[in-house]
C-alpha cells in the first residue's frame, strides 16, 4: 500500500468516526434530516431544532400569549419529537407533525389556565406593563402619533386574537400567521376540512368584529 | 347577496376561493353595504398588523436547557431499554456529577475561607494567664540550717518572676512525711 493510500484510508476512517457537523444538514429537506437522525447522526436533531425553534415559539406564543411559558412548551415539543421520532410516519410532513404536538400542548395550556385564575392575572398584568412602556422610536421618520397608532393597533390585534375561543384561535393563528393550508390545519388539529373552514370563518368574523369598532 | 350570506362566505371570499359568480355577487354587495365594507377593511387591516408584529426569538439559554433535558431523556431511555446497563450509566453519571459538585464545593469553600482571612484577619486575642505560683521547698528538713550554703533549688526558685501580692502560696515540705 502506497503512502497516498494509507493517507486516504486514514482520512476515511476519521470521517467515519467524526460526527457530522450540524451545518452539513442545512441543504437537506426535513425528511432527509429526520432520516439522518434515525440513522444515528445525532447532530441532525440540532438542525431540526434550528429550523423550527423560532416558528414553533411564535406559533405557541400567539396562541397562549405568554412568552416565557411558550418557550417552555417549545422545549417540551422538542423533547417529545426526540422521544417519538422513531414512530413518526415519514410519508407525512415533519412540520405538520411538529405543529400538531405544539398545537396540542398549547391547547392543554389554555385549558389549564382557564382553571387557574392566577395565570390569567399574570397575563393581564403583563399586558398592563406593556401598555405603560414609553414609546420607542422604531422608525425615526415616523411621527409620534403614527407610532402611537401603530402600537395601539398591535396591542389591539394581539388582544383580539386572545379573545377568540381556544379552538378558533389555533385555527386562526395557523392560517393567518403560519400560512398553513386548510388540509394541513385539518391534520394538525385532527378535525375534518369542513370543521376547519367553519372554525376559520367564525374566527375571522369574530376577529373583524372585535377590531372594527376601534378602527373608526 | 345580503349581509348574512356575505359573512357566511367571508372566509372563502377573503381567500379568493369563491366561484366566479359568487365572487361577483359578493363584490356587488360590498360596494353597496357600508357596514360590510367596514368589516372587510377591519379584517384586512387587522391581519396585516398581526403579520407585522415583531417575531419573538428564543432566549440565549434555550439551546443549553434543551440539551440538558435531552441528556436526561437519554438516561431515562437507557433505563427503559436495559435496566442494568441503564442503572450503571445513571450511576456513573450521578457519581461524575457528584464528584464534580463536591470538587467545586471544596474549591469554593477554600476560596471563601482564603478570601475571608484576607479581608478580615483574625483579631489579636488577649490571653489572661493565671498568676504564677511560688513554690518554696523547706530544705531545713533535709539539710538543717544551711542558710549560708549554696542552694540550687532556692536559686532556681528565686529566679522566677516576683509573685503578685494576692498570689496563692504553698509551702510544700521537701520530704512528704505522710500521715
Amino acid at each position: 500500500m502506497s503512502e497516498r493510500d494509507v493517507t486516504l484510508v486514514a482520512h476515511a476512517s476519521l470521517r467515519a468516526t467524526r460526527p457530522t457537523p450540524a451545518s452539513a444538514f442545512a441543504d437537506l429537506d426535513d425528511s432527509h434530516v429526520v432520516q439522518a437522525f434515525l440513522d444515528g447522526q445525532s447532530r441532525a436533531f440540532d438542525e431540526l431544532v434550528t429550523r423550527y425553534q423560532a416558528r414553533l415559539l411564535n406559533f405557541i406564543y400567539r396562541t397562549i400569549g405568554d412568552r416565557e411559558r411558550a418557550e417552555d412548551l417549545v422545549q417540551e415539543v422538542f423533547i417529545r419529537i426526540y422521544r417519538h421520532l422513531h414512530r413518526f410516519d415519514q410519508t407525512k410532513k415533519f412540520s405538520t407533525w411538529a405543529y400538531t404536538i405544539a398545537s396540542n400542548l398549547a391547547k392543554n395550556e389554555l385549558r389549564n389556565r382557564s382553571r387557574n385564575p392566577l395565570v390569567l392575572f399574570q397575563a393581564i398584568k403583563k399586558h398592563w406593563e406593556a401598555d405603560h412602556r414609553p414609546l420607542q422610536f422604531e422608525d425615526s421618520s415616523s411621527r409620534p402619533d403614527d407610532m402611537y397608532h401603530k402600537r395601539h393597533l398591535r396591542s389591539l390585534v394581539e388582544q383580539s386574537v386572545e379573545q377568540l375561543p381556544e379552538h378558533h384561535r389555533v385555527v386562526f393563528v395557523l392560517r393567518e400567521l403560519e400560512g398553513k393550508t386548510y388540509e394541513e390545519i385539518a391534520e394538525i388539529t385532527g378535525c375534518n376540512l369542513g370543521t376547519v373552514k367553519s372554525r376559520l370563518n367564525r374566527a375571522r368574523n369574530s376577529f373583524a368584529a372585535i377590531i372594527a369598532p376601534h378602527l373608526d | 347577496m345580503d349581509c348574512c350570506e356575505f359573512r357566511e362566505k367571508y372566509s372563502d371570499f377573503a381567500d379568493g376561493q369563491l366561484d366566479e359568480e359568487a365572487e361577483l355577487r359578493a363584490r356587488r354587495h360590498l360596494s353597496l353595504c357600508a357596514p360590510c365594507r367596514r368589516f372587510d377593511a377591519a379584517f384586512r387591516t387587522g391581519v396585516r398588523a398581526l403579520r407585522d408584529l415583531p417575531s419573538v426569538e428564543v432566549s440565549r439559554t434555550f439551546g443549553e436547557r434543551l440539551k440538558s433535558q435531552l441528556r436526561h431523556e437519554l438516561i431515562v431511555r437507557a433505563l427503559a431499554v436495559d435496566p442494568l446497563s441503564g442503572a450503571i450509566a445513571a450511576m456513573l453519571v450521578l457519581v461524575t456529577v457528584g464528584l464534580v459538585t463536591w470538587d467545586l464545593a471544596e474549591l469554593h469553600a477554600t476560596r471563601h475561607t482564603a478570601a475571608a482571612v484576607a479581608v478580615n484577619p483574625m483579631p489579636p486575642v488577649a490571653i489572661r494567664l493565671p498568676p504564677p505560683v511560688q513554690v518554696r521547698i523547706d530544705t531545713t528538713q533535709i539539710f538543717g540550717d544551711v542558710s549560708n550554703a549554696f542552694d540550687p533549688v532556692l536559686l532556681v526558685a528565686d529566679t522566677s518572676p516576683a509573685p503578685e501580692p494576692d498570689a496563692p502560696r504553698f509551702d510544700i515540705p521537701a520530704v512528704w512525711g505522710g500521715r
